[in-house]
């Protein structure tokens, strides 16, 4: 694929304890904003952003970041996702994240809204040398529909592939297709209508740590569903089924501030972008 | 090739002790929740066990291993192995898939001694693999000249007739309403064997979330009678 609608690439290095982009790329329509440090740790923030407003029939975008040793990085957007109708062909976004040892890297975009015969599909590769941390999150949920019908979205295919230390050890294929599956109901997403996924690895994920996330979550009012467990490779994944963007959002925000204690000995700042 | 079927049914057989009869694969949860709950509630889940997850995992692993096996491509067979563990993320199922996988391969070693099956137990005596029922399945099956169609559906055949097993247990379901949900399932099993040939490896490990999340929620069940 060589036509890319907007590419990324950005390299973070550290210099003297701050986090510094060594190199910083961006054409068409993806922009990276200015980087923001929320404190004196050295940890950079970036908001990826989408000129455009949103991803249109047949749009390829691709993102290259690169975390060097010892760097502290926060990857975020600036709002939702937001895949349009694509009536010829489908929009294609693929990352490549590579952590480099004693690097934290955390990517929490906002939440995926696929709208009415939207086709999207999204490759995250993630390569890791032992000894760094890596913090993942998404959340799907489907757009407004004029027809009123819950999923209204042709597909959304999420696949993430994390090497550890140049061997796979987390394989994640996530694929909603509301007209080829009964998607809405058992074993599928149980009559919820959004879908969080959230994904740490880190050397230092222990029992206590998926203990207290699982409280946090269990301590949730809303109606949701959820499970945690421990992956194949030192590291944790969370599945939480709701019926809003909000109450995902909350329960991650919480998770997020339980791993980053943990595995960046760091409360994070709140990434309200409004 | 009558006298090598009837002995790769001995696999498929749910007396076969591969300890599968211990996994429960999420549907202890779906019990306990008082989702599945008779004989045709625990048909509706098996369907979407079958159709939306053994479907990418493990049957479509059968066919891309028997290929793997054709072309003696025993590279690829390894990294299947890998690629079906590491997209199971729910550790309780992730670890007992390997019991079963690594009960399955000794027996099956003892009982055909295919060389193939000694290399994938070095892999994992190495821990460069981690073993899988449904490999090991595939190289007994293809050992045995059985048709790649063949060993999906007997594969197929034998998980889901163990599954049935543990609902009419757990349920409980009278043992002729479990015969009625196998009976009910040939048409399922040979639906997916049809829809798997026509899958690739970009297909490889699609979700059920909801599936998953309850295989997660076992771990966290104290009252059990399941050990996933």
């Amino acid at each position: 694929m060589g036509d890319w609608t907007g590419e990324l690439s950005l390299d973070l290095e550290n210099r003297n304890g701050k986090t510094v982009a060594g190199n910083v790329f961006f054409q068409g329509a993806f922009k990276v904003m200015r980087p923001i440090y929320h404190d004196d740790s050295g940890q950079v923030c970036y908001y990826l952003l989408n000129p455009g407003g949103g991803y249109l029939d047949g749009d390829r975008y691709r993102m290259k970041i690169s975390a060097g040793e010892d760097s502290k990085v926060t990857l975020t957007t600036q709002s939702a996702t937001k895949v349009y109708k694509t009536p010829k062909d489908h929009v294609y976004q693929e990352s490549e994240i590579l952590l480099k040892k004693g690097s934290y890297l955390e990517y929490l975009p906002d939440p995926l809204i696929a709208y009415e015969n939207a086709h999207y599909k999204q490759k995250n590769v993630v390569r890791m040398e032992s000894g760094s941390t890596f913090l993942y999150t998404d959340i799907l949920t489907p757009g407004w529909s004029p027809s009123g019908e819950k999923f209204s979205y042709d597909t959304i295919q999420l696949k993430t592939e994390i090497y550890l230390d140049g061997k796979l050890g987390v394989f994640d294929h996530i694929k909603l297709s509301p007209e080829d599956n009964s998607v809405e109901g058992l074993g599928f997403m149980e009559g919820f209508t959004h879908l969080g996924s959230l994904m740490a690895v880190s050397e230092e994920t222990d029992n206590q740590l998926l203990d207290e996330l699982y409280d946090k979550i269990y301590s949730e009012q809303a109606n949701i569903k959820f499970g945690l467990s421990k992956l194949a490779i030192p590291g944790l994944s969370i599945r939480v089924l709701a019926n809003s963007t909000q109450i995902i959002e909350r329960i991650f925000n919480d998770c997020h501030k339980i791993i980053s204690r943990k595995l960046n000995h760091a409360t994070p700042r709140s990434l309200r972008k409004y | 090739m009558d006298k090598n079927i009837l002995s790769l049914f001995q696999l498929c057989d749910s007396n076969f002790p591969t300890g599968a009869f211990s996994h429960s694969f999420g549907l202890e949860s779906y019990i306990q929740d008082n989702l599945v709950t008779d004989q045709e509630t625990f048909y509706r889940w098996l369907q979407v066990y079958l159709h939306e997850q053994l479907v990418y995992t493990d049957g479509l692993a059968c066919s891309l291993v028997y290929e793997a096996l054709s072309i003696e491509d025993f590279e690829r067979i390894w990294e299947l192995d890998r690629l079906l563990t590491v997209q199971n993320l729910p550790r309780e199922t992730r670890e007992g898939t390997q019991m079963i996988g690594s009960r399955m391969l000794k027996l099956a070693q003892t009982l055909f001694g295919f060389p193939i099956l000694s290399k994938y137990n070095e892999e994992i005596r190495k821990k460069h693999s981690f073993g899988h029922p449904s490999i090991v399945f595939t190289m007994v099956a293809h050992g045995l000249g059985v048709s790649k169609t063949n060993a999906i559906l007997y594969y197929l055949y034998s998980s889901i007739s163990s599954m049935v097993q543990n609902g009419v247990r757990a349920i409980p379901l009278g043992q002729t309403g479990g015969q009625m949900i196998i009976h009910r399932f040939v048409s399922d099993l040979t639906k997916a064997v049809e829809k798997i040939l026509l899958l690739g490896e970009e297909d490889f490990g699609i979700v059920s979330p909801g599936l998953e999340l309850s295989q997660m929620k076992h771990e966290r069940v104290n009252i059990r009678i399941f050990m996933s």
